[in-house]
């Protein structure tokens, strides 16, 4: 039972990750039905912008993580201007091939930049709650409270389950920017905009929205959001250029289960498929569920797509793809 | 009709082929080896006699990298029937070569049998995995096809690394593939030269059937479904059974590819089969123009040695680290393409 518990936490923290970059793919999709293949790109970029800003600018952690997330937003709407926005009326598998081309382009701009290695997020620049603990250490209790005992690194609640801060950290501010991002697009003025683009683009523009304006700030949001994600992955893991397509591949698969176009839907499939690869791997017996971790989203993905292609909270929209 | 579908044959058609250019054309293609091992060798002997050393690679290196872009000429010619005849984008054509390869190379390997006799298993295990793939995806058009035969790929690749029952070793190795031998003759392919024609060979089998087939009734009932389904489906073109035609024929093609290329380099890694490969086909199928046949190959003969040359700068000026660049200029030229030139730099789309 113990070892439940310590994999419901695992997928929490990995859920709450998917969901955060999830919703960068949905509110795209939503509005302009483009795959933006490039998101996991822009997801890797937040992580590799921290990691020079500490590294080579010498910045504190909690100055680089929000220029970071600002590059990246930044980023974004660069993306979308120089890429989509000229093919914006093209047919739709133009702008997939040229997201496709944008995110082969980016990661082997990252790779030449930063060397094909994976590197860790340097552990001295980290605040002290986020840092891991050596094999041989054992944590200084702090104290404890009903028997949860709260030590140096980690909440722990029996002997073999514990949750670090960093993953506490990760769950809470996921929740968080899912709140925020949810309070965004109900109650705010640019909210309702996307709302009306994501039904029709045209009726929206006829209205006085700035269309343009909209799909450009989805862009900026979607980029915050996955840039924080990746710094988090690159602080609990490690960066290299490849982590924006797999990370990005399970997320989209997030997408796709919530109903893509639909946030809360990303939010709880990005729940569903951390759960889905933290339990797959954890519970298939014969070493086939760690062997098959990365294609669990893929099965996922593909299941949904064929026999429920509106996902799990989707509306049928009347025309499919 | 019957002139059209007769068009390959036709001897008016023969007879203005014949032109010089072309004839020119067809020698240079046979005899390239010749010209690659004496032309390019002397030159580059000349040349050291008097003490110049320009970076000319060797003859032997040419043919061999010629036999590597001769298996995107083939695969391009294979995506181009589900791409360019029928409009749908696969994302995961590496999937069937991936079967073709393994095919051939565990039947070999594992099993001792010919490769004449792998092969042709090889082309029709690709087949039947077309027609599987294609029979649950028959109504996805658009972006949900292209994610579906992604992860469909993707798939197949993670489980060549983990199903070692069955390949043998970790991480999708097969090694020690055999060098073909003619039937009732001692002649095996060794030589580059020697993979050069065989390829030649398996391009002009697979260029007939995809020129055949454009041109025939089955040829223009793909071109319909692309342009419109439902106008299709009307006129009393039977969609299912069409597409699925295209997944199977092109999932052969594909499959041929991935036989060739397990005998050429006689070992085989589930590196090979990534993702990018894919793209990188799909960018030498619309870089020519999608529907083209002639487009397919020129895309791929271009796209193919620009990875060459990207390869080999590198190398000469030792800087391993732009390896990576290959990749990132393909990804710029998909980008491009798209924004100017979306029905392809050479040709226009047929039909």
């Amino acid at each position: 039972m113990d070892e439940f518990f310590q994999q419901l936490i695992n997928a929490l923290v990995l859920g709450g990750i998917y969901a955060l970059i999830a919703v960068g793919y949905t509110m795209v999709y939503g509005i302009i039905q483009l795959i933006n293949f490039a998101h996991g790109e822009v997801f890797m970029l937040g992580a590799y912008f921290a990691f020079t800003l500490v590294t080579a600018f010498h910045l504190p952690f909690w100055a680089a993580v929000p220029i970071s997330m600002i590059l990246c937003a930044g980023f974004g709407l660069l993306m979308d201007y120089v890429a989509y926005r000229p093919i914006r009326n093209a047919p739709r598998l133009s702008a997939l091939i040229t997201a496709i081309g944008v995110s082969i382009a980016l990661q082997n701009i990252a790779r030449i930049i930063w060397g094909a290695k994976p590197r860790p997020f340097p552990s001295d620049s980290l605040p002290s709650f986020m840092r891991q603990l050596g094999q041989n250490e054992t944590p200084e209790i702090y104290f404890s409270l009903l028997g949860i005992e709260f030590t140096q690194a980690n909440i722990s609640f029996s002997e073999n389950v514990s949750i670090a801060y960093l993953d506490f950290f990760i769950i809470l501010l996921a929740i968080i920017l899912m709140v925020a991002l949810n309070r965004l697009v109900t109650l705010t003025k640019i909210g309702k905009a996307m709302r009306a683009c994501a039904q029709s683009r045209i009726a929206a523009n006829l209205m006085g929205i700035n269309t343009n304006r909209v799909i450009a700030v989805t862009f900026a949001i979607g980029s915050f959001l996955g840039a924080i994600a990746g710094v988090m992955v690159g602080v609990r893991e490690y960066i290299e250029p490849t982590m924006g397509y797999y990370k990005g591949v399970a997320a989209f698969a997030a997408a796709v289960l919530g109903g893509i176009g639909n946030i809360t839907g990303a939010m709880f499939g990005g729940l569903l498929i951390g759960f889905a690869e933290v339990f797959g791997a954890g519970y298939i017996p014969y070493g086939y569920g760690s062997g098959y971790r990365i294609a669990i989203a893929y099965i996922v993905m593909i299941i949904v797509i064929l026999i429920r292609p509106t996902g799990l909270f989707g509306k049928s929209t009347g025309h499919r793809a | 009709m019957m002139q059209n579908s007769l068009s390959f044959f036709n001897t008016r058609i023969l007879k203005n082929s014949l032109s010089s250019k072309n004839i020119v054309l067809c020698l240079f293609v046979l005899l390239f080896p010749a010209i690659m091992y004496y032309g390019l060798d002397s030159i580059s002997l000349i040349l050291s006699k008097i003490n110049i050393y320009p970076p000319i690679p060797p003859g032997d290196y040419m043919v061999y990298i010629t036999v590597q872009v001769c298996i995107y000429i083939l695969l391009a010619i294979g995506l181009n029937i589900v791409c360019g005849y029928t409009g749908l984008l696969d994302l995961g054509y590496v999937g069937f070569y991936l079967i073709g390869g393994y095919t051939v190379g565990l039947l070999m390997v594992r099993l001792g049998l010919s490769y004449w006799f792998a092969l042709p298993i090889a082309i029709i295990h690709g087949a039947g995995w077309g027609l599987l793939r294609g029979a649950p995806t028959l109504r996805l058009t658009g972006d949900y096809f292209a994610i579906v035969t992604f992860g469909f790929a993707e798939f197949l690749r993670i489980a060549v690394k983990n199903e070692i029952w069955l390949i043998g070793d970790i991480n999708g190795f097969v090694k020690k593939i055999p060098p073909v031998s003619i039937p009732f003759t001692e002649i095996e392919f060794r030589e580059n030269w020697h993979h050069y024609y065989h390829i030649l060979i398996l391009i002009a089998i697979v260029i007939f059937v995809s020129y055949r087939l454009q041109h025939s009734r089955i040829g223009r009932a793909w071109i319909a479904i692309r342009e419109d389904e439902q106008a299709a489906a009307s006129m009393g073109i039977n969609i299912s059974r069409y597409k699925s035609l295209a997944f199977a024929i092109s999932a052969a093609i594909g499959a041929i590819g991935g036989g060739f290329l397990a005998q050429f380099w006689g070992d085989l890694s589930a590196r090979t089969f990534e993702f990018w490969e894919s793209i990188l086909i799909l960018c030498m199928v619309i870089l020519g123009g999608k529907g083209s046949i002639k487009g397919s190959i020129i895309g791929a003969i271009f796209i193919g040695f620009l990875g060459e040359i990207l390869r080999f700068i590198p190398d000469q000026l030792d800087l391993p680290e732009l390896a990576g660049a290959r990749y990132l200029v393909y990804g710029v030229i998909l980008v491009l393409l798209m924004r100017f030139r979306p029905d392809g730099l050479i040709f226009k789309k047929s039909g």
